[in-house]
């Protein structure tokens, strides 16, 4: 990546925080989490155990449908700042990820170390939501694969302790290594208790989107 | 793309933003109705009120208009800043919510139990309150206890001869995730 394209990122990244919510990859001390997401690029799995209220580690089941191939990885997070407001909260995360990659198309190209860097910030009020999040994987042989993702969302009524919490959201992502590269999810998010399901679909790349968290 | 942004930069700006703040103030002035007008501040002397004689119940605050009192020969308005809807805001925020309760909490009182009411930080959804359930809900001292979202408070009883500090209940809170900003017990958390 070019010296322009990281100031750039920075620079987005920066408008994120000023503005700035809920992807919660860190759970309460000794909090399991179980979190599965399907996107129009992969279908994963994460299982976390939270140390700590600013650490987690986790082992991630990724598989990249478009080029078929699969990931695990262990995957440290990093709780790296929160701000506690009376009305808000906002996280910025730094995880990882280190582990394999396996080629499951017909061209049988094999295993290669897998690793990966990304960052996360979110602000969240109880009516709106903002977020971003990067990654950067490189998987040798296997390709490199970068991605960002940017959501707004707003929550149409405050519901409280228990409750259904619905909110209405919108998602922007950007993988470089895709034909449509920018594409667009409007998607719905249920949220009571313990138990988080989003549903949309991408309506650029015409795939649904599907994802669940558990914490226990 | 150019699209994408502007698309984003209307839905942003026509979101209500703390909507229900805002609307919790309106409420609160809708319940006083104060009308200042009647009042003559520049003539009073505190030290010369008999507070016992009065009775807050039969003042007609629906009366009263700020704008109209007299707050006395040394009072400018204009060389003050008058606080704006967000000081209110956190003029009112200093109100206390006593404790939250529940089924549970009321059960735990009736047995005894010490209330405690915990203002808490950064508690916007329902994993929030999970978490504070997990971790405080360990504890052997705590009988009973509830996360407000709307008042924000961790409402806690704890056992009758059983003791948790403040300082207990702040490295509780942290291990959640989150912070505390006050905490009151017994009477006070009780409303009193």
């Amino acid at each position: 990546m070019t010296l322009t394209a990281w100031r750039m990122w920075a620079g987005v990244l920066g408008i994120l925080l000023s503005a700035s919510a809920v992807a919660r990859p860190v759970s309460y001390t000794g909090g399991w989490t179980l979190i599965q997401t399907a996107n129009r690029a992969s279908t994963a799995g994460l299982l976390h155990y939270s140390l700590s209220h600013n650490v987690s580690v986790g082992v991630r089941h990724e598989w990249q449908r478009d080029d078929d191939v699969t990931l695990t990885v262990i995957q440290p997070t990093l709780l790296a700042k929160r701000w506690y407001g009376q009305n808000y909260q906002a996280n910025v995360y730094l995880t990882g990820g280190l582990g394999t990659a396996t080629d499951r198309s017909a061209a049988g190209l094999g295993s290669d170390t897998a690793s990966f860097v990304g960052v996360m910030t979110d602000w969240e009020t109880r009516t709106l939501f903002v977020s971003y999040e990067a990654r950067f994987l490189e998987q040798g042989k296997l390709g490199n694969h970068s991605m960002h993702a940017a959501r707004v969302g707003w929550a149409p009524y405050t519901g409280d302790t228990g409750e259904l919490h619905t909110w209405l959201m919108l998602e922007v992502d950007h993988r470089k290594h895709f034909d449509n590269k920018t594409t667009v999810t409007p998607l719905l998010r249920f949220f009571k208790g313990p138990a988080l399901f989003e549903a949309g679909y991408n309506v650029t790349d015409s795939a649904p989107m599907l994802n669940f968290t558990y914490r226990f | 793309m150019k699209n994408i942004l502007l698309t984003l930069t209307v839905i942003l700006a026509s979101l209500p933003v703390l909507a229900d703040d805002n609307q919790k103030i309106t409420d609160h002035h809708a319940q006083h109705e104060m009308n200042h007008g009647e009042m003559n501040h520049g003539e009073m002397n505190h030290d010369e009120m008999n507070h016992d004689e009065m009775n807050h119940g039969e003042m007609n605050h629906g009366e009263m208009n700020h704008d109209e009192m007299n707050h006395g020969p040394e009072h400018n308005h204009g060389s003050h800043e008058h606080p704006t809807e967000n000081a209110k805001e956190d003029v009112m925020t200093m109100s206390v919510p006593a404790i939250t309760t529940t089924d549970d909490i009321s059960a735990a009182l009736a047995n005894g139990g010490a209330p405690v009411v915990v203002d808490v930080l950064g508690v916007v959804c329902d994993f929030c309150a999970v978490a504070m359930n997990k971790i405080f809900g360990k504890r052997e001292e705590v009988s009973a206890l509830y996360v407000d979202l709307d008042k924000k408070t961790l409402s806690l009883v704890v056992n009758k001869g059983a003791s948790l500090s403040d300082e207990d209940i702040e490295t509780l809170a942290k291990r959640a995730g989150y912070r505390i900003a006050a905490i009151r017990r017994n009477a006070e958390a009780l409303g009193g």
